[in-house]
């Protein structure tokens, strides 16, 4: 394991911070971070625990900043579907106070359950339902982040719709905590759908597999979901979620002609993890090519529409050519959690992006003394 | 000012004497977008090509012009005004649509129109969704700078929802690609910050954009409320009952009278405010959500209540919605467009609020707008001839702008802050929010050349402004 919390210890690639705080308000928060950044100090933050295997090893580590401690539901506008929450709000309850409403954070990650919500923020992670609803990248509405100078500023706002200045969402998304510490969240919501079902199917090669997966996307109502698995000796197993009124449902149900699958999968499935997981997304429509790249014993699980395969237990070499072969097609390998060795040996990240020397420009405006996890992230 | 005619020749040397507007009296027509304000550029460079848009970068760097992007300057927030004069770059001759049906993607240039785009994907069961009701003239290159909305954004996102990945020019000449089709892509989201910054980052030479498969059926619905209050309550319920429809579109009465008078598209002039709800997907879904949906409106008062009967009598409920503004014009020879967003549940007495206003200052106000995102756009007419007018609209559209903040709305939902809404940015961002919007100004445009004078407050907006309003449009009384 590549983290361990027993008995109050916490280490990330085998660096245990010298301080650990939990703050319980984001000024409290920003108040600490300021002041260790000042002092020149490496600082993490750390939600839930579940994705902190994320990202090449830091160089250094002296704060571990806890986000558990902000953990209130600030505003559920039932009426107006929309949300805002603290950074330290786990997915479980979130959707628990969701769920009395008829509604829902469409967030489905694997590493389930635990994950906070400040963490699934930065670390950019999503699940199989990004095929209907997008990631957080098209849902959150609002952000409150504490930067390293220990101010907390905000970005966009509380409605659905929202032009006003710079998106300055993006720029904490995904960006493994290394502009800053991400305090609240502000989302849009969705209703639970009407109707919806999951239905199974299992093809003996790849190629049908995949013939089988694209039927289903192009069919007038696609599933919301639609997984592939490796799934050994029995083949190769799709997995669809369908929403949408009750007949339609039941027309796409007969379209497809899958079997009905058995009750609290997508719970079980989002629960997978591994020590060794790397993510390798290219253009949807060419996933396939990756697919065929990958060893016949990988174990693997894709994302079938969106161009999103997540493998687990990869050998070095095997994931030095895979990632070789989607960089070529414009996409990336990302170790999602790898032993250090193995991180320092491939690089979690790969070929760095187009833009990156602005990028760098962004980490050293609002991190000029390179304190927000070193050396995890690309920049 | 007039260009160094050393610069002069420089432009003209990479697009051709032809493709630099320089002249005074040619200018003129560049000098505003759709917003009310003016500012003469001191040249108009007409680019056709990325290395157009390149080179032209590299000569405003060398003699530190500030260089503002312009599309089909059909903009309503003033953000192609060159309010410091400078080089209007125009892109609407880069006009190609590369369409890829198998992968759904569309590479563009950034002047094709957005009309133009969905005539396209049309032709391989594919659109795009983003629809601004300037569809049929704004462009992509636009849309994406503004992050521009449109009807069916209500379920289908704005256009940052849309945009997979851009190829931009920055203030020095460097071509760089930002995003790509691959998803979850490694590094900072430039490509997300881009998008919606105004051009006030960069300029956008290609964007690459997601298109979907086509419906299997729309339906439309029509509805009349006696009152917006119930219209809005109609609105609220349709969403609580968990539907979330393609488009939720309302007009006040004010609106449907001029937009009835010049579409006869038919809806009813006697009601206080028409719903259009469009419902797409499959024909069982379909059927299934218009007969919630019907019985939801009869139960909030609904009357009148009418399904389009066929795609022409839905081309015309449509017609009507988004050539709504055009048609004010029936009763006023000005408008002035305003573009709050609030949460949707406030939206009866927002709007109660707005009518108010607009009997304070003796205006009448037009509402159309997207009710079901909370976004209005409250349209306040008058004749710019009358004296004080303006000033007037001005101050009333302030009011109404600061009605929405006070409810916990924002500033801006679909058209962008730019020069009409910059004064306001302090009612919703501290000035520590602000300063993390200048820090990623400074980092991608440190020479501040990339359109100047946008977004951001400025101390010496005032003046600004009797400078935009004593250029040559006005002398020349435009109206």
């Amino acid at each position: 394991m590549v983290v361990t919390r027993a008995g109050g210890e916490l280490s990330v690639d085998g660096m245990t911070p010298r301080v650990r705080e939990r703050p319980d308000t984001p000024e409290e928060l920003a108040q600490l971070l300021g002041a260790a950044a000042a002092a020149g100090q490496a600082v993490v933050a750390i939600g839930g625990g579940r994705a902190l295997g994320m990202g090449d090893c830091l160089s250094r580590f002296d704060l571990g900043l806890e986000t558990t401690g902000l953990d209130r539901i600030i505003q559920h506008s039932q009426a107006d579907l929309t949300l805002v929450v603290e950074a330290g709000v786990t997915l479980e309850q979130l959707n628990e106070q969701l769920e009395r409403a008829g509604q829902f954070l469409p967030l489905d990650p694997f590493a389930s359950p635990g994950h906070t919500i400040g963490g699934l923020l930065a670390t950019g992670w999503s699940g199989p339902r990004r095929l209907r609803y997008g990631t957080p990248r098209d849902f959150l509405i609002g952000l409150r982040v504490a930067l390293p100078d220990g101010r907390l500023v905000r970005s966009g706002g509380y409605v659905v719709k929202n032009v006003s200045g710079y998106d300055l969402n993006k720029l904490h998304l995904g960006a493994l905590g290394s502009l800053g510490v991400i305090v609240e969240a502000a989302f849009k919501l969705f209703p639970r759908p009407l109707a919806e079902a999951t239905v199974q199917t299992r093809e003996p090669d790849l190629e049908a597999a995949w013939r089988e997966a694209r039927r289903a996307l192009e069919l007038k109502l696609p599933p919301t979901a639609l997984e592939l698995e490796s799934s050994g000796e029995s083949g190769f197993r799709l997995t669809a979620r369908i929403e949408g009124t009750g007949d339609a449902v039941a027309r796409v149900r007969r379209e497809l002609g899958w079997e009905a699958a058995g009750d609290g999968f997508w719970d079980a499935y989002c629960q997978q993890t591994a020590s060794t997981w790397a993510r390798v997304s290219v253009a949807p429509i060419r996933l396939v090519e990756v697919l065929r790249q990958l060893p016949q014993a990988a174990r693997w699980f894709a994302h079938a529409g969106n161009g999103v395969v997540h493998w687990f237990d990869g050998e070095a070499a095997a994931m030095r050519d895979v990632r070789e072969v989607a960089e070529r097609m414009g996409g990336a390998l990302v170790l999602l959690a790898a032993p250090p060795e193995l991180k320092r040996q491939l690089g979690a990240f790969g070929r760095d992006p187009s833009g990156i020397e602005l990028m760098r420009g962004l980490k050293a405006a609002f991190d000029p003394r390179g304190v927000m996890s070193p050396g995890r992230y690309v920049v | 000012m007039a260009l160094h005619p050393s610069a002069l020749r420089d432009l003209q040397a990479i697009v051709g004497r032809d493709s630099v507007v320089h002249q005074r009296h040619d200018l003129v027509i560049f000098e505003r977008d759709a917003n009310i304000e003016g500012a003469l550029p001191d040249a108009v460079v007409f680019a056709s090509s990325t290395a157009d848009v390149a080179a032209v970068m590299k000569v405003a760097a060398q003699h530190g012009l500030p260089v503002v992007p312009r599309g089909a300057g059909t903009g309503l927030s003033g953000g192609a005004v060159t309010v410091h004069g400078g080089i209007a770059l125009s892109v609407s001759r880069m006009r190609r649509i590369d369409i890829d049906p198998r992968g759904q993607t569309a590479l563009v240039e950034p002047g094709v129109v957005n009309a133009d785009l969905t005539v396209e994907a049309g032709n391989h069961g594919l659109f795009y969704a983003p629809d601004p009701s300037s569809q049929k003239a704004c462009t992509i290159g636009g849309n994406a700078a503004e992050n521009s909305g449109g009807p069916h954004c209500l379920y289908y996102g704005v256009t940052t929802n849309h945009i997979l990945g851009m190829e931009v020019v920055f203030a020095d000449g460097t071509v760089t690609w930002v995003g790509g089709d691959a998803a979850d892509r490694v590094g900072l989201d430039l490509c997300g910050i881009l998008v919606g910054s105004e051009g006030t980052l960069c300029a956008i030479t290609k964007v690459l954009v997601r298109l979907l498969p086509q419906p299997e059926q729309i339906t439309t619905l029509m509805a009349a409320f006696p009152t917006i209050e119930t219209a809005s309550h109609a609105v609220s319920d349709v969403i609580g009952h968990g539907i979330v429809p393609a488009a939720l579109e309302m007009m006040d009465r004010v609106t449907v009278g001029a937009v009835e008078a010049h579409y006869k598209a038919g809806y009813p002039t006697d009601a206080g405010a028409v719903l259009l709800v469009e419902v797409d997907g499959l024909e069982e879904q379909n059927r299934e959500l218009s007969e919630a949906i019907r019985k939801i409106l009869t139960d909030n008062e609904a009357t009148d209540l009418r399904v389009a009967a066929d795609p022409a009598e839905r081309e015309l409920l449509w017609a009507g919605r988004k050539g709504a503004i055009g048609a004010l014009g029936r009763i006023k020879p000005n408008y002035y467009l305003h573009d709050g967003v609030v949460p949707r549940t406030r939206l009866p007495e927002v709007l109660h609020r707005v009518s108010e206003i607009g009997e304070e200052y003796k205006l009448p106000v037009a509402n159309v707008f997207h009710a079901g995102d909370g976004n209005l756009h409250p349209n306040i007419l008058f004749d710019l001839r009358d004296k004080g007018a303006l000033e007037r609209v001005e101050e009333a559209g302030e009011h109404m702008l600061r009605t929405c903040i006070d409810v916990g709305g924002t500033l801006t939902g679909e058209h962008g802050i730019g020069l009409e809404k910059q004064a306001f940015m302090h009612w919703i961002y501290s000035d520590d929010d602000l300063d993390a919007m200048r820090t990623v100004k400074k980092v991608i445009d440190p020479e501040h050349r990339m359109n100047p004078g946008k977004i951001f407050p400025e101390e010496s907006r005032k003046q600004h402004k009797l400078v935009a309003r004593t250029g040559a449009t006005s002398e020349a009384k435009w109206w």
